[in-house]
């Protein structure tokens, strides 16, 4: 199946083409692929993240389904 | 002892007097709230000789405490009809401190409605009103150069000076006119921006105040070993909280336009969608890339004292200072809400509001409506400039738009207004976020997403999580946030340490003792949050005396009846929770004796 990935702030620099910014990837997972596993498999740092899977939060349990956006975010705040 | 310093404008005397007993424990907004509250009629006119205009530091203010320099600015406001307080960075709050004064209450008007003048603080204590007709007319930058280069060589003041100033804005009393404060470089580039304050101030005949406090030490503690003790443990929280230690001051407030974007919740082009095609081209992320690439600021502090440091300047191409780095709301306004994605465009029209002295939001507000008038295109930066040409002019049309938003709207009949209270609505859309919309619906300033900044719970997953989609538990979390925000704004600390508070006990714990040890008054969680709800109730009833009921408490009704993409959802927090927010205001009413 196919999933956008989309990194933002300093997560960007993790997309394996090492080409940062915050355009969407599309990867290839098998079946069953939850977001746990993506997070490994970019090796994001081991801290809090916020998860969107086509822009509603997300649990990093949750398994991924063909054609999902998933848009992970560091701690971020402002105002 | 704090001192109130009055300057009545109609005899141009400066008066002192002690501040009361019963505000011994207030500051900030506390402060600016139960003075406009006691002294302003409710019925005043806004731009009248009964409104005064109270500049209030953090009971805080003028000591180390970090994040502690925030100044609080309130009246009766021309925008909202109700009490304002507004709140900005800069250098002023804690100069004012240092001087032992807790507040200073501007009232009356010179009876010649075109004398300008300046009000004049020295460190010896000596105060001043001079008149200061050489500034008519000029905008905010170019008011703090004159103004400091005439200071410079009449008195020798040192660069240790803090201004507040007005743009034409402000002198010709429009809505939306704020107050510029200095920043640690003299750039007037910090706002007390909303609800057209700046226009109370030039009703007052007022075009700046300088503030200059060479020599002037930090303000002495009850206890000062409890104190840095205190101080020691708040700024290790804010400096661990991954927030406030990283995100804040690498990307600055903006670094929130993608997220916000993601969740669905980002208004465009005046609240018809969620989210923005172009959002990075103004995002947090871009500018940082734009502003290292040509070499300027991407962190500093507004004030001393600052250990988050979210503040950043924005030059041109050749590196020269234009404005500083667009905040959050302000990137949203000026660029989303107008359909805008470049983010020197946004900087250019940034800087025209900083010059001509609009608050930000509404003007990006008010560009969205009068786009979507048709009578000039979204996303055309060109002509939004020259909106705003016609602000500063003064011409016909410039005098309805820099009444901001609704006044435009109804003006090119657009049904559209995303106004509460008469204030533009901020940059996060209330049917997806749908605990903002509570605060928005029911804070005593109108539509400000910092009265309850529910973003928290609700987006971001900080202090807990609070389903953004679904009305369940929106005004409860609305509730808190609104005390513990008044409680910050009274002790003068920015509300962005709300986000390692929220996380943190000992970051709550630090602040009560930083409190007690610096006044060497009891003070714990309890009583910080009493100090929340008095403030609040304070201006609750003022605004029932002007004339607020229930009804004023709502979103416009296409919050409630048009879906927003992506999500396609309405606002559903339903009227009985809304009139639940204030329901402690009657028993701390009546605590406080005021009805
Ligand atoms: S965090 Fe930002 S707004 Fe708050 S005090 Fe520091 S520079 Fe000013």
């Amino acid at each position: 199946m196919r999933v956008d990935v989309v990194l933002f702030a300093h997560f960007s620099g993790f997309q394996p083409d090492g080409k940062g910014g915050r355009h969407a990837r599309a990867f290839e997972f098998e079946e069953g692929t939850t977001i746990a596993d993506v997070i490994a498999m970019l090796g994001l740092p081991d801290e809090p993240r916020v998860i969107f899977v086509n822009s509603t939060h997300a649990p990093e349990e949750q398994e991924l389904r063909d054609g999902d956006r998933l848009a992970i975010f560091p701690p971020v705040a402002g105002g | 002892m704090r001192e109130i310093l009055r300057v009545d404008m109609s005899t141009l005397q400066v008066t002192r007097e002690p501040l009361p007993e019963k505000w011994a424990r207030y500051g900030g907004r506390a402060l600016t709230s139960a003075i406009v509250y006691s002294e302003v009629p409710a019925g005043a006119d806004p731009l009248g000789p009964e409104n005064k205009l109270v500049i209030a530091p953090g009971l805080l203010g003028g000591t180390s405490a970090p994040n502690g320099g925030r100044l609080s600015v309130g009246a009766k406001s021309p925008l909202t009809g109700g009490i304002k307080e507004a709140n900005s960075g800069g250098t002023a709050a804690h100069a004012l401190g240092k001087m032992g004064i807790a507040a200073i209450i501007i009232e009356g008007a010179p009876a010649d409605k075109t004398a300008l003048y300046a009000l004049r603080l020295f460190p010896d204590g000596t105060v001043d009103v001079v008149r200061r007709h050489d500034l008519a007319g000029l905008g905010a930058y170019e008011t703090v150069a004159v103004a400091k280069g005439i200071e410079a060589s009449e008195h020798r003041m040192s660069d240790k000076s803090s201004f507040l100033v007005i743009g034409p804005s402000g002198e010709m009393k429009m809505k939306s006119a704020g107050i510029a404060v200095t920043d640690p470089l003299g750039h007037p580039n910090r706002y007390a921006g909303r609800g057209g304050l700046g226009a109370v101030m030039g009703s007052k005949g007022l075009k700046l105040i300088a503030i200059f406090e060479e020599g002037l030490k930090p303000k002495q503690h009850a206890d000062k070993d409890a104190f840095i003790a205190a101080v020691r443990k708040f700024s290790g929280a804010l400096t661990t909280h991954a927030v406030t230690s990283q995100a804040l001051p690498t990307f600055g407030t903006n670094v929130l336009a993608n997220i916000i974007n993601e969740a669905g919740g980002y208004p465009t082009r005046n609240f018809s969608s969620g989210q923005f095609e172009g959002v990075d081209g103004i995002s947090g992320e871009t500018m940082r890339e734009i502003t290292v690439e040509r070499g300027g600021n991407v962190k500093h502090g507004c004030h001393t004292g600052c250990v988050i440091q979210c503040s950043r300047y924005y030059v041109d191409e050749d590196g020269h200072y234009m404005t500083k780095g667009p905040e959050y709301e302000s990137a949203w306004s000026l660029g989303a809400n107008c359909g805008i994605d470049d983010m020197d465009m946004v900087a250019k029209l940034d800087r025209k509001c900083g010059e001509i002295g609009i608050d930000t939001i509404e003007a990006g507000v008010m560009l969205g409506v009068y786009m979507a008038s048709g009578e000039i295109a979204f996303g055309d930066g060109e002509a939004a400039l020259k909106a705003l040409d016609e602000i500063g002019r003064g011409t016909e049309l410039g005098k309805v738009l820099g009444d901001g938003a609704e006044a435009t709207g109804v003006k090119f009949g657009v049904k559209n207004i995303p106004v509460v209270k008469h204030q533009g609505l901020p940059a996060y859309d209330p049917r997806p976020i749908q605990g903002i919309g509570v605060t928005y619906a029911t804070s005593t300033m109108g539509a400000d997403h910092t009265a309850g900044y529910t973003i928290t719970s609700n987006v971001l997953a900080v202090g807990g999580t609070v389903d953004p989609l679904k009305p369940e538990g929106q005004a409860a979390l609305s509730q808190g946030l609104q005390i513990a925000t008044a409680m910050l704004d009274a002790m003068g600390l920015c509300i962005f340490v709300a986000f390692a508070v929220l996380d943190m006990p000992e970051a709550l714990e630090a602040i009560h003792e930083m409190a007690a040890a610096h006044t060497g008054d009891d003070w714990d969680v309890d009583a910080l949050m009493q100090l929340g709800k008095e403030t609040l109730a304070y201006e609750r009833i003022f605004n029932e005396h002007a004339g607020f009921t229930a009804a004023d408490d709502r979103l416009p009704a296409f919050f409630l009846e048009e879906k927003l993409p992506p999500h396609d959802v309405v606002f559903t927090v339903t009227d009985e929770e809304l009139d639940s927010v204030y329901s402690f205001v009657p028993e701390v009413a009546e605590q406080l004796g005021i009805e």
